[in-house]
């Protein structure tokens, strides 16, 4: 079953790890924070090496996004797509036995400041 | 060989037997099945062009040993042992066949350390033979993707002390009840998945009955194998009536009976009837025998749905499974009426991983529609429709939504 993990984050200055740029998470203890890193890391390590990890990538600055809206054509904006608390920041794709791993990965890729979402993707086969 | 074959159905029909010669002789059968792999690309460039080798498993034992050797050399740490690897690289090549492999290797792909996911993958890839980027086409990752998943297993094999070899007689009848349950996944993740433009016959359905046959004519006398050969051709012999020509799903009532494949049927419906008189009776051979009894109707109306009944209850008696009771539901309904079939499915709704899925609200949805309770057909139509993760099951269901609001907009 596939599912894709967005991280929801706004990290300041914007950079990746995000956790490493948003401010509840810089304000967790040395210890806690390399827990939660360590946990993260081992989970996609291991999404790596069993084969459930079909991809993903982190992404740009809202700000350099470009936005086409329609009006009687295409119209060009430039800027992130809301004025919102969170933006997306970066997708993993992944291929699991069940929703149970899909949670687990959902908790162990969670952290202060951001939300993860997980939803399933659809599919084109009966 | 019959001269008719392609390339491609040669070499992949020698894999296991390949593979068996390989790891008889040199142990640690992960190895050998990354060199039988090799082989097969080699043979996948240089047969379409070349033509067919006189001795294809020769052909293909001395590339693979070739480069297991290779492979080995460049292991620094088995150094001292490469030496009489290379000596045995010809005898292996012209040894006669001393047994057939390839149920050993379906068995070892088949092994209860893997999750079902891998045995799969390593069914395909081990005993059809298939590349690893077909298989990786077949589920839709990137071959790096499947190359890990498949490697993966072999490990887990390998970390549990899992080799290749004759299966202890005491363990036989578990490990077949798990390779059977690997062909029929198989067969019900491939029912229109591609697995890539090259395959021989497009789709991983074809590929499931390829092997069930294969293990049956290894096993004739096992029942639950020729109750699952049975339920793949009744299957595959209602394939071209599923799907519209717009691509979308046809319910059993609406599909065009003339389009299903009847010499598939008589084949079927003919192991059917060879078998159940038994009383060996297993699932494969009960869904066979219901896929038999649809098969069998000229017309949906002329279903025998008490038969179907039947061999629903005594299949949820003896392997309880959700799919189960929902099939029965709908096979009540059919037969006793809308109200019955709701009934049955009752107890589902308060499942609290099916109420999540989209099946139980959908046959819902339908049963609800039929009794004239349009209100709440609606309403489980439109949460089927939202849990639904297939594009053409929730354009499916989207489809009878809209019709159930035309019907109250002209009612």
């Amino acid at each position: 079953m596939k599912y894709v993990v967005l991280i929801h984050s706004n990290p300041q200055p914007w950079g990746h790890p995000t956790g490493d740029f948003v401010a509840e998470h810089q304000a967790l203890p040395a210890e806690q924070r390399r827990q939660l890193n360590d946990a993260f890391e081992t989970l996609l390590g291991e999404l790596e090496a069993n084969g459930e990890l079909v991809g993903g990538q982190a992404l740009g600055d809202p700000a350099t996004a470009r936005l086409y809206r329609w009006d009687d054509g295409a119209v060009v904006t430039d800027g992130p797509y809301s004025e919102a608390k969170e933006h997306l920041a970066g997708f993993f794709l992944i291929d699991v036995e069940d929703p149970a791993r899909a949670e687990q990965v959902g908790r162990a890729f969670a952290g202060p400041g951001e939300t993860v979402e997980v939803r399933p993707v659809m599919v084109h086969e009966d | 060989m019959a001269s008719s074959e392609s390339p491609e159905h040669v070499w992949r029909r020698e894999a296991p037997h390949v593979l068996g010669a390989l790891a008889r002789r040199y142990g640690d059968w992960g190895d050998c099945e990354d060199a039988v792999q090799e082989a097969l690309l080699a043979a996948h460039d240089q047969w379409p062009g070349d033509g067919v080798p006189e001795h294809p498993r020769g052909w293909l034992v001395r590339v693979a040993s070739r480069r297991l050797i290779d492979a080995r050399r460049s292991q620094v740490a088995r150094e001292s042992r490469e030496e009489s690897y290379a000596d045995h690289a010809g005898e292996v090549a012209e040894a006669p066949a001393e047994r057939d492999d390839t149920l050993d290797v379906l068995l070892l792909c088949c092994h209860p350390v893997l999750t079902p996911a891998s045995q799969v993958a390593l069914t395909l890839r081990a005993v059809a033979g298939l590349t690893t980027a077909q298989v990786a086409a077949a589920f839709f990752v990137p071959e790096a993707t499947m190359a890990q998943r498949i490697s993966r297993a072999k490990k887990t094999l390998r970390d549990h002390g899992v080799g290749f070899g004759r299966v202890d007689p005491a363990e036989l009848p578990d490990r077949l009840t798990a390779a059977l349950r690997v062909l029929y996944l198989v067969l019900t993740e491939g029912h229109t998945a591609s697995a890539g433009e090259d395959l021989v016959d497009g789709s991983l359905a074809s590929e499931a009955l390829r092997l069930t046959r294969d293990l049956h004519t290894r096993l004739p006398y096992d029942d639950e194998v020729t109750g699952l050969l049975a339920l793949m051709l009744l299957t595959h012999a209602r394939r071209p009536g599923r799907v519209d020509g717009a691509g979308d799903l046809v319910p059993l009532a609406e599909q065009d009976r003339s389009r299903w494949d009847a010499a598939a049927i008589v084949e079927g419906v003919g192991l059917v009837e060879q078998v159940l008189p038994r009383g060996r009776v297993g699932r494969y051979q009960l869904q066979a025998a219901i896929a038999a009894v649809h098969a069998e109707a000229a017309t949906f109306e002329e279903t025998d749905w008490v038969q179907v009944v039947a061999l629903y209850r005594m299949l949820a008696e003896h392997f309880p499974d959700p799919t189960v009771t929902l099939n029965l539901a709908v096979a009540v309904a059919a037969a006793m009426g809308p109200e019955a079939g709701l009934a049955e499915l009752a107890p589902l709704l308060d499942d609290p991983v099916l109420s999540g899925r989209h099946r139980v609200h959908a046959v819902r949805a339908h049963l609800l529609e039929e009794s004239g309770a349009l209100a709440d057909a609606r309403a489980s139509y439109s949460t089927a429709a939202r849990l639904a993760t297939n594009v053409r099951e929730q354009r499916y269901l989207n489809h009878r939504l809209a019709a159930l609001d035309g019907q109250e907009a002209h009612g």
